[in-house]
């Protein structure tokens, strides 16, 4: 029977509630929902489907699978016991791994198969894995090497060479059965190495550094040496290396130049016959150092504090002037250091800032002038400071940006041209500094922090520091086959947990953690209790200085920003006076009298006499060249004349203003004004030489931002979703589908592909003939016998043995595969 | 971190403010590690810098005592970063120690292998180092000890002075107290430069430094060297020190252009010092010659050059260095910490006010409007001329004579840099005038008479910058300065500091050309002071008689 029948038949066997389980922890099974137990089957089957599932299994888990894996044969039916397992995983029990085999039965990744042929089955329960599960274990699963028949059957060189290596070896005086065959080479060096204490013999007069090396094999089976085709031989008369020895004898197969493979019963006796050595249902439990409760609190609170403010003083910046994008998009070096030098930061952190200002929705991209601009209306900036900070907690949990990758280099960038040495770099607010499950990632790397943190808890009032290195080892135990991932981004992640104060002092602080369990409005509360309180007053000083001890409320900041400049960088903040920055106050149109006004309210000290100077002079002097628009002027020597056009001017329907005796100017233009000069009787002569140029900025209108929605990512499908699945496979919906709750072969079910893939797939490893229904170019359908050798890229390549020839298939000619029960070849 | 009067800024800063209650308290604990860097009247600035820090260290601090005091008074968290900061920076100090091995002399030994292995490595060092005895130690030249600490302190790895000083001969000095008393301050400064060893001690104009200087000679009762910035000054060292201690005309030498005596108590000019004939320092032997057992530079901020590297020749004996501004133009202030020694005492100006010590003093900047045909003349100028142009101006002239008539009566002095306006000035308001080529004895009669009150008005240049002690003078007319330097100006109002008798505040005018290169300066002049919280009131020329009739 299939195995996709086999599995569609255990799945319609189970309980509501087993299903139940299942989607939740494969929610992709369901999307779109399945009509039928085959189809169901089927996708669980499927590679994509498969790999996403191993994603969330733990090492222990994944153990047992890979165990699983090695010790059955999809292809021919050959299952194990849970007995045989344990055999191959040693330091397990019976007691340990029965409940991972059922948690791996629940998932779907393996099911029950009849004992292979020969074995009395009793009261054991045997276990096969799904089908596609060898391809997305790749080819060495729990890090053991190939066999030597596989070997010789893909490495030519090495099938060349098998022949003679085992005479070598013969004639040496192992004990090896003669070989004329690769096959037979293969076969015999496989029996030498078979037992580990076979191998210890071998091994008894190798060279000294021989045990270490091979002990590098111990995880993978592939290394890296240098000239990995050398020549070697038994006889060397001089005293051969390690990799020399291994060579000669076979223990280390060549791959290509530069590398090796340990074969697979080599070092399945390495480990003393078993397949796992290092099985334990504990995650390993890191030492971790602590720090004080106070520090924490005070590096989290002051990082929160810190960073809203750097982020308002960002968004002012950016407002003044906006962040031009590069054509190739993203925002420049030289841009970048233009916004940090204004923030007196240095770029990497202002990128990081900017990348969560846009990812909170704060920055958005103008079309029109493409440059990032701050959002009209911007809700944040009236928010009190928690809720701030919430939304950029929220919106950096759900973003797939990722700050952190700024600066590093693009992935799969290889840049030739070496004069462009910074050509490869991600930059700001590019589309490259974009993951796709970096939502998942933040989500996890919070739960391991909490998991350990909880842990590790000493109780006393210390918390524990835990690094990115503890945090890796857990989620290798936790999720070793997301573990690659979260490499890349752990380092990035915390730094930013930190910026947000969800980390402080390296440890998990309590915002963090009630963000870590979805307490978010906890969260918000406790900083609310704990932000101090925004200050409505600053210090004036003689020397010219306004100092605000600690976070001033915006409404003063702004404007005294206005007429100061900010200096410093932490909770308080200095604005310095100058009589520039009091001209560009004057400039928005504030006058003295406001100006000191505004001080004199918002100053908890009188206003020193050099400031109040300092304002007066700059008013009484400030005005003194004025600028304002004008279309035409009419200028002549003759005051008589320009008097007369001032006086006729509203009876001529143009607006004409005096601003000198011999000046007046119009918002009229040009050539009106002239034909209005001309009907008055006066000739003037126009002077259009250098048009002005007026060019009126078109007012930016764009929707405001919208504050962000947290959902946890990787979070199961709503209640309401699998119940409507389930009653569907249970055919209770079958009154609106119409289709049958039996695991049905109907050629209409998306299963019949997958089945059919299945069976040549099967074909294939087994060399086995197939009858394929395949329709030809002209529409014909035809019958025909055929040896699939491969398939791939929506071709299949088979023999046919009729014509003795090799065809290539297209795969969406085939109507249909059956196999043939007849061994062939 | 609830409502302490620490505001600590990420970007090193520290600011307190000082009309919170604990604020004397939180000042005196960041005073052993953060440097003052502006004293304004509400919030005072410090800053946490890898020598402060360093300084901490070497006074027996440890990075938890400095955390703790940070935290402990701070109104909001500290930035996380800075805390770590600290931490790392602290704890390179003391890896490496200069000692004074029994076998081998001066050496350098290292806790921690690396780092004298890495100092060894660069390339400055290496010359420094003799051979190295084992891992951990290595042979120091003893002439090079002061370079070696200083290069030390450059590439980051200050080095913890263990090897002592040597004595110096001893010679009995007692101070006199007799009708006065050292103040509390004064004390204070002398007391943590014994325990430091060397250092620096700042304190304003006025307030008595010589008396620190007389308190550390008494407390080392050694042979001392004193070096003064020129024999004006020297001879008021030696009145002072015949006065405050049990020290005789006969024990006290001076070494200067004119007379070279040797003495138990010897006051030599910075200038004799680095006089340079042939290539070489004829009268530096005064210093290496003789063993000292303390070494006094007055006005340190004012060292010249070649004392520098003398300095670095002299790290076994005891070095003071005085002054009140300790800012330099060229930014060497870091060199005077390394090679004479950390700040040991500081008191923001305005403290010594409030106690009473110095005379509180009105500054007021006066904005002259030049004429018309100045103004062209200056918009014409060349840049080089620009600045002489506009502080020269003849309309400051006007002012000085208005400004004099006001305070007739009080004892007035007219400060300038260019001596054709003094002379000018001198003329209209028939005072007498000192400048560079006035001779010594005619300065000190002159100075005697204007403490005397016989002469009232006095017109100075920059020769009265310094040292020159006129306890009676209570007015000053700046009328030009040498560009923006801002310890000159600084000195210039310390010349009134002297408390009066009256307890009249001083004043201190400083005129300036409106809208020229002279307000500028002016104001970059004037930042010094105003961080020390003078508050310049700003007059307009045109205002000044209906604003002074009471005078």
């Amino acid at each position: 029977m299939s195995m996709i029948q086999a599995l569609g038949q255990e799945l319609s066997a189970r309980s509501d509630d087993s299903l139940r389980e299942l989607f939740a922890a494969r929610p992709d099974l369901m999307a779109p929902a399945a009509h039928d137990f085959s189809t169901l089957a089927a996708r669980a089957s499927a590679r994509v489907s498969v790999q996403r599932a191993l994603e969330r299994l733990s090492r222990p888990e994944m153990q047992v699978l890979e165990t699983l894996h090695l010790c059955t044969n999809t292809d021919t039916g050959h299952s194990a016991s849970v007995a045989g397992l344990r055999k191959l995983i040693s330091g397990s029990t019976l007691v340990a791994l029965e409940p991972l085999l059922a948690n791996l039965q629940a998932l779907a990744l393996i099911h029950r198969a009849e004992p292979p042929h020969g074995t009395v089955a009793g009261r054991q329960k045997f276990y096969l894995p799904v089908a596609s599960l060898k391809d997305v274990l790749g080819i060495y699963p729990a890090g053991l090497g190939r066999s030597y028949t596989e070997l010789v059957r893909l490495q030519p060189s090495f099938a060349q060479h098998a022949v003679d290596l085992v005479s070598e070896l013969r004639s040496a005086g192992q004990d090896l059965h003669a070989a004329t065959t690769p096959m037979e080479a293969a076969l015999a060096l496989q029996q030498w190495t078979a037992s580990p204490a076979a191998l210890q013999r071998i091994l008894a007069d190798a060279p000294d550094r021989t045990p270490a090396l091979l002990a590098k094999f111990g995880h993978w089976a592939m290394g890296a040496v240098p000239k990995a085709q050398r020549k070697t031989s038994l006889a060397q008369s001089s005293p051969a290396g390690p990799v020399d020895w291994l060579l000669a004898r076979g223990l280390l197969v060549p791959l290509d130049a530069s590398h090796v493979e340990l074969p697979h019963s080599v070092g399945l006796a390495l480990r003393g016959g078993a397949i796992i050595t290092d099985f334990s249902l504990h995650p390993p439990r890191p030492q971790l150092g602590t720090t004080s409760a106070m520090l924490r609190r005070n590096a989290a609170l002051g990082s929160v504090a810190e960073t809203l403010r750097l982020i308002g003083e960002l968004l002012g910046s950016i407002q003044r002037h906006p962040l031009t994008t590069l054509r190739s998009g993203g925002v420049g070096v030289r841009e970048l250091k233009r916004l940090a030098d204004s923030l007196r930061l240095d770029t990497a952190k202002t990128a990081v800032l900017a990348e969560i200002a846009a990812l909170a929705g704060l920055l958005r991209l103008d079309v029109d002038s493409s440059s990032w601009i701050q959002p009209p209306d911007l809700e944040w900036l009236a928010l009190p400071r928690q809720e701030q900070w919430l939304w950029l907690v929220t919106a950096w949990l759900t973003s797939e940006r990722v700050p952190s990758l700024v600066g590093q280099p693009v992935a799969g960038h290889v840049t030739a041209d070496v004069s462009r040495a910074t050509g490869g770099q991600v930059n700001v607010l590019s589309a490259e500094a974009q993951r796709p499950d970096a939502p998942l990632v933040r989500r996890r790397i919070l739960e391991v922090l909490l998991e350990l943190s909880t842990e590790a808890d000493p109780g006393d009032g210390t918390a524990p520091v835990v690094d990115a290195a503890a945090v890796m080892e857990r989620a290798e135990w936790s999720q070793p086959r997301m573990s690659r991932r979260f490499s890349s981004l752990i380092r990035g992640v915390l730094a930013e947990a930190e910026l947000l104060g969800l980390v402080g002092s390296g440890a998990l602080s309590q915002l963090g953690s009630a963000v870590a369990t979805d307490r978010h409005q906890d969260a918000l509360a406790l900083l609310g209790n704990h932000l101090p309180a925004e200050v409505e007053h600053v210090l004036l000083q003689a020397d010219l200085t306004a100092i605000a001890p600690g976070y001033l409320a915006p409404r003063i900041a702004a404007t005294l920003l206005l007429m100061s400049d900010a200096e410093g960088q932490g909770p308080a903040t200095t604005f310095r006076f100058s009589a520039t920055t009091i001209r560009r106050a004057l400039d928005s149109g504030l006058d003295a009298t406001a100006i000191l006004g505004f001080l004199q309210e918002n100053s908890a000290t009188a206003v020193p006499q050099p400031l109040e100077y300092l304002i007066a002079d700059t008013a009484s002097r400030h005005g003194q060249v004025k600028v304002g628009p004008a279309a035409s002027f009419i200028q002549s020597s003759d005051e008589g004349a320009l008097e007369r056009i001032l006086a006729a001017a509203p009876a001529a329907g143009i607006h004409v203003v005096q601003l000198a005796p011999t000046v007046l100017v119009s918002t009229t233009a040009p050539r009106e004004v002239a034909r209005a000069l001309r009907d008055m009787g006066v000739s003037p002569a126009v002077d259009d030489a250098q048009p002005a140029l007026l060019r009126v900025r078109r007012s930016i209108a764009a929707p405001g931002s919208v504050r962000p929605v947290y959902s946890p990512p990787g979070a199961p499908p709503p209640d309401g979703e699998i119940t409507a699945q389930i009653a569907l496979l249970r055919g209770e919906a079958a009154t609106v589908h119409g289709g049958p709750g039996q695991p049905s072969l109907d050629s209409a079910s998306e299963a019949a592909p997958h089945l059919g893939l299945e069976s040549l797939a099967q074909a294939i490893r087994l060399g086995r003939a197939v009858i394929m229904n395949v329709v030809d170019s002209a529409g014909n359908e035809s019958s025909e016998r055929v040896v699939p050798l491969s398939a791939g890229g929506g071709r299949v390549r088979v023999h046919d043995p009729a014509r003795d020839t090799e065809r290539v298939i297209s795969v969406h000619r085939i109507i249909d595969v059956q196999a043939t029960e007849e061994h062939d070849l | 971190m609830s409502d302490g009067p620490l505001i600590v800024q990420s970007d090193k800063t520290v600011l307190l403010e000082v009309d919170h209650e604990l604020a004397t308290e939180a000042r005196h604990a960041i005073a052993a590690f953060a440097e003052l860097e502006r004293a304004p009247e509400h919030v005072h600035s410090y800053r946490l810098t890898p020598l402060g820090l360093w300084n901490a260290r070497a006074a027996g601090l440890d990075a938890e005592q400095v955390l703790d005091t940070l935290l402990k008074y701070s109104r909001f968290p500290v930035p996380h970063a800075l805390l770590i900061d600290i931490a790392d920076t602290m704890s390179r100090y003391g890896r490496l120690r200069l000692e004074q091995d029994p076998q081998h002399g001066l050496v350098l030994r290292t806790t921690d292998y690396p780092v004298l292995e890495e100092v060894s490595r660069a390339k400055k060092i290496a010359p420094l180092l003799g051979p190295r005895i084992d891992g951990e130690t290595v042979v120091v030249h003893s002439s090079q000890r002061g370079q070696l600490k200083q290069l030390l302190l450059k590439i980051g790895w200050p080095a913890e002075d263990l090897a002592g000083y040597v004595d110096g001969t001893p010679h009995p000095i007692m101070l006199n107290e007799t009708g006065w008393k050292l103040r509390p301050y004064q004390q204070l400064a002398a007391d943590n430069f014994r325990a430091g060893g060397s250092g620096v001690v700042v304190l304003p104009c006025g307030a008595g430094k010589t008396l620190v200087g007389a308190a550390a000679m008494a407390a080392s009762s050694t042979t001392t060297l004193i070096l003064v910035t020129n024999t004006v000054s020297a001879r008021q060292w030696k009145d002072e020190l015949l006065k405050r201690t049990s020290l005789t005309a006969e024990e006290i030498g001076e070494y200067s252009g004119s007379v070279k005596e040797v003495r138990p108590v010897t006051i030599a000019t910075y200038q004799v010092i680095t006089t340079r004939r042939g290539g070489i320092y004829p009268h530096l032997e005064l210093v290496d010659g003789n063993d000292w057992g303390l070494i006094i530079y007055d006005e340190v901020h004012l060292l010249p050059a070649p004392i520098f590297r003398m300095t670095a020749d002299l790290q076994a004996r005891r070095r003071l260095g005085l002054t009140a501004t300790l800012v330099r133009e060229d930014g060497r202030e870091g060199e005077v910490f390394s090679l004479i020694g950390p700040k040991r005492y500081d008191a923001p100006w305005k403290d010594i006010e409030a106690q009473g010590y110095i005379a509180p003093a009105d500054c007021v900047e006066v904005r002259v409007e030049l004429p018309g045909d100045e103004r062209m003349a200056y918009a014409m100028a060349d840049d080089a001329d620009k600045y002489r142009l506009c502080a020269t101006s003849d309309s400051k002239t006007t002012v000085v004579e208005q400004l004099v008539a006001q305070h007739r009566g009080e004892q007035l002095l007219v400060i300038g840099q260019y001596i054709d306006q003094l002379d000018e000035i001198g003329e209209r308001l028939q005072a007498p005038v000192i400048k560079g080529n006035t001779s010594v004895k005619v300065r000190q009669q002159l100075f005697a008479a204007f403490r005397a009150g016989e002469v009232q008005t006095l017109v100075v240049s920059k020769v009265a910058n310094f040292s020159i002690d006129l306890p009676e003078a209570s007015v000053a007319i700046q009328v030009s300065g040498s560009f923006g330097s801002r310890q000159e100006e600084a000195q210039r109002l310390g010349r009134l500091l002297r408390p009066k008798k009256d307890g009249r505040a001083a004043r201190f005018y400083s005129l300036v050309a409106r809208d020229t290169l002279d307000q500028e300066f002016a104001a970059r002049r004037q930042r010094f002071l105003a961080e020390q919280g003078y508050a310049y009131r700003i007059l307009d020329a045109g205002d000044l008689p209906a604003e002074h009739v009471e005078g």
